[in-house]
């Protein structure tokens, strides 16, 4: 069933050959172009499971493509190649190729939630959008986005000392994403900071940088939150087939990011 | 006593128009064509019915058997009407063993007929064996052997159901929304989901109208609990490969052409007029509506009246109707039935 309809044409489906022959006529060359199928041809039931067992995508199954979250989403606005309601319904129906022609800019979602909101069926797009983009990235079909790695630094140091210091998380995050220490606004809020904060503050920061101080009897709390966590991605990476870990930042001993 | 009150079928709507007039004492006369009662849910071995999901043999059995049992319903199975004649209050009809009837009243329980998808043969049904309706998968469930393949008894691992066979489609002339088959091609969603958890499921639809109170119950459940999933798609043909069925069409929401392999392909046929109803609208002198199911008079001021006085109409005969709302016109009916004979207006007076 061929549809002639130029926009639905993409340029890598244009196929020409210099030396074609088929069944004695001559084929080649650029007035021989070929436009290869679009057709669909199966659903892989499976991907709509794999993006189901990550947080977030839980209710996915739920969608009916009303185009609500598309309609209210704050990215789509900009780039109307973002378009929720498209992906999950090319997740529902297992068109993985589709897919992974947006996985650039799957993951740009800036969680504002409108979509959440505006849903009729509670599907939660956001969190369909968060699950995807981590698909992705456990898939490797996406390095780690810098939310991604914000997160884990963040998390990592809660885990490792049951609190949170800004200034290693911002350092962290830095050298995670290859940025250097000394930025421009950076500089300017340190020498203000300097300037304004009250000395006794000043040296409580200074020293829980140094220190790196702990929650009390945090030890049991980290054991079962560890647990929990290796459990979860456990489970995710059987559910999307992946023998292995990924091979960065996840696998990170805690205590190494606790340093 | 009051002349009986003639009741042509003996479907959910004519069981309960008979029903009805008993309960006040008013004798009946119930006449079916086919050799029991029960109409479409028994006749065609529904299984479980919307939205009660009680087994149809039990929900209209029991209907079966209240109005069977009871002295005032007259029950003339395997019997069809050859003629009719009078007045209101003094019908005389006439049976196909000749014997006659003096009667006050008639209410039409006729019914409808299933659609046959013989009449779309590019979606493949008499052609493929596993291409079946959404009768025989009732006919699958209520017989007890669950869904299976019919070419080699095999169960299916995915299910296309495609709506609309039959319905909304001017090619075949019949361009009314036939109103059950979303909400029990839901059901059956639900059904295959229930029996064969690893078998999925797929709907293609143009609208999907689980009318009223079933939007949640069947559309939402069925999607939500047990995962149907619906593709907005309908469908251009039926093909096989020589192992599964192709079903093609095109996705609209994604603007792509797709040949999907299936397993089971299920039509869910809608309803026509009863075939009968030529024939039924020349004996008893009623006008049929543009569609060819029995034309009511009134909307809103006379319940189930046709264009002739005295000649009562409720349920599917009037159109697609559900079982529950042909119930109630029966009911409806019966009252206007009793209404509308002037024997016993004149007896009330």
């Amino acid at each position: 069933m061929p549809i002639h309809e130029k926009s639905l044409i993409r340029p890598e489906n244009l196929l020409t050959h210099e030396n074609l022959e088929i069944e004695g006529v001559d084929v080649s060359g650029h007035w021989s172009t070929f436009i290869e199928s679009r057709v669909v041809t199966d659903y892989n039931e499976a991907l709509e499971d794999e993006i189901a067992a990550l947080p977030g995508g839980e209710n996915i199954h739920r969608c009916w493509q009303c185009g609500s979250c598309t309609n209210a989403c704050t990215v789509n606005a900009l780039n109307p190649d973002f378009n929720p309601r498209f992906w999950i319904y090319l997740v529902r129906t297992g068109m993985e190729q589709e897919l992974l022609r947006d996985k650039d800019i799957i993951w740009q979602c800036v969680s504002c939630h409108k979509c959440t909101y505006v849903c009729p069926r509670d599907v939660v797009p956001e969190g369909v959008m968060k699950a995807t983009a981590h698909w992705l990235e456990l898939k490797g079909h996406r390095p780690k986005s810098p939310s991604m790695l914000f997160d884990e630094v963040f998390s990592e140091q809660v885990f490792a000392t049951g609190k949170i210091e800004e200034g290693r998380t911002l350092r962290g995050f830095f050298k995670r994403t290859g940025q250097p220490l000394t930025q421009d606004w950076l500089v300017e809020m340190i020498k203000r900071l300097l300037r304004h904060l009250p000395v006794k503050l000043m040296i409580t920061l200074g020293l829980a940088n140094v220190i790196q101080p702990r929650t009390r009897g945090w030890a049991g709390a980290r054991a079962a939150i560890e647990e929990y966590v290796e459990e979860q991605e456990a489970r995710q990476r059987q559910a999307l087939g992946l023998d292995r870990p990924p091979a960065t930042g996840a696998e990170r001993p805690l205590a190494e990011a606790a340093e | 006593m009051n002349k009986p009150v003639l009741i042509l079928g003996g479907g959910p709507a004519g069981l309960s128009a008979a029903h009805a007039l008993a309960s006040i004492g008013q004798k009946s006369v119930l006449v079916e064509k086919e050799d029991r009662l029960g109409g479409a849910p028994i006749l065609s071995g529904y299984a479980r019915l919307v939205p009660s999901r009680e087994w149809a043999k039990d929900a209209i059995g029991g209907m079966v058997e209240r109005v069977a049992g009871n002295g005032l319903v007259d029950v003339r199975t395997s019997m069809t009407v050859k003629e009719f004649s009078g007045e209101p209050g003094h019908f005389t009809a006439r049976l196909a063993d000749d014997s006659t009837l003096d009667i006050g009243t008639a209410v039409l329980c006729t019914g409808f007929t299933h659609f046959d998808p013989i009449s779309k043969p590019e979606w493949g049904f008499g052609t493929f064996p596993d291409v079946v309706t959404t009768t025989q998968v009732e006919q699958m469930f209520s017989s007890g052997q669950g869904v299976r393949c019919p070419s080699d008894g095999r169960k299916p691992k995915r299910v296309a159901i495609l709506l609309c066979v039959g319905s909304r489609d001017r090619q075949i002339g019949r361009e009314w929304c036939s109103k059950v088959c979303c909400t029990v091609s839901c059901n059956i969603a639900m059904e295959i989901r229930e029996e064969l958890p690893d078998c999925h499921v797929y709907i293609y639809y143009m609208d999907i109208r689980t009318f009223g109170l079933y939007e949640d119950l069947y559309y939402w459940k069925s999607q939500e609990e047990f995962k149907v999933k619906y593709i907005k798609a309908r469908i251009a043909e039926v093909t096989f490969d020589g192992e599964k069925l192709i079903v093609k069409g095109e996705d609209t929401l994604v603007k792509r052409p797709i040949t999907i392999p299936f397993d089971l392909v299920v039509h869910a046929i809608g309803m026509d007029p009863n075939v009968d109803n030529m024939l039924l609208s020349s004996i008893f002198g009623v006008e049929l509506q543009k569609h060819g199911h029995i034309a009511r008079a009134s909307t809103y001021s006379a319940m189930g009246a046709t264009s002739r006085p005295g000649v009562f109409v409720a349920g599917a005969a009037t159109g697609p109707e559900t079982i529950d709302d042909s119930i109630a016109q029966g009911q409806g009916a019966a009252m206007a039935a009793l209404a509308g004979a002037p024997a016993i207006k004149a007896a009330a007076e």
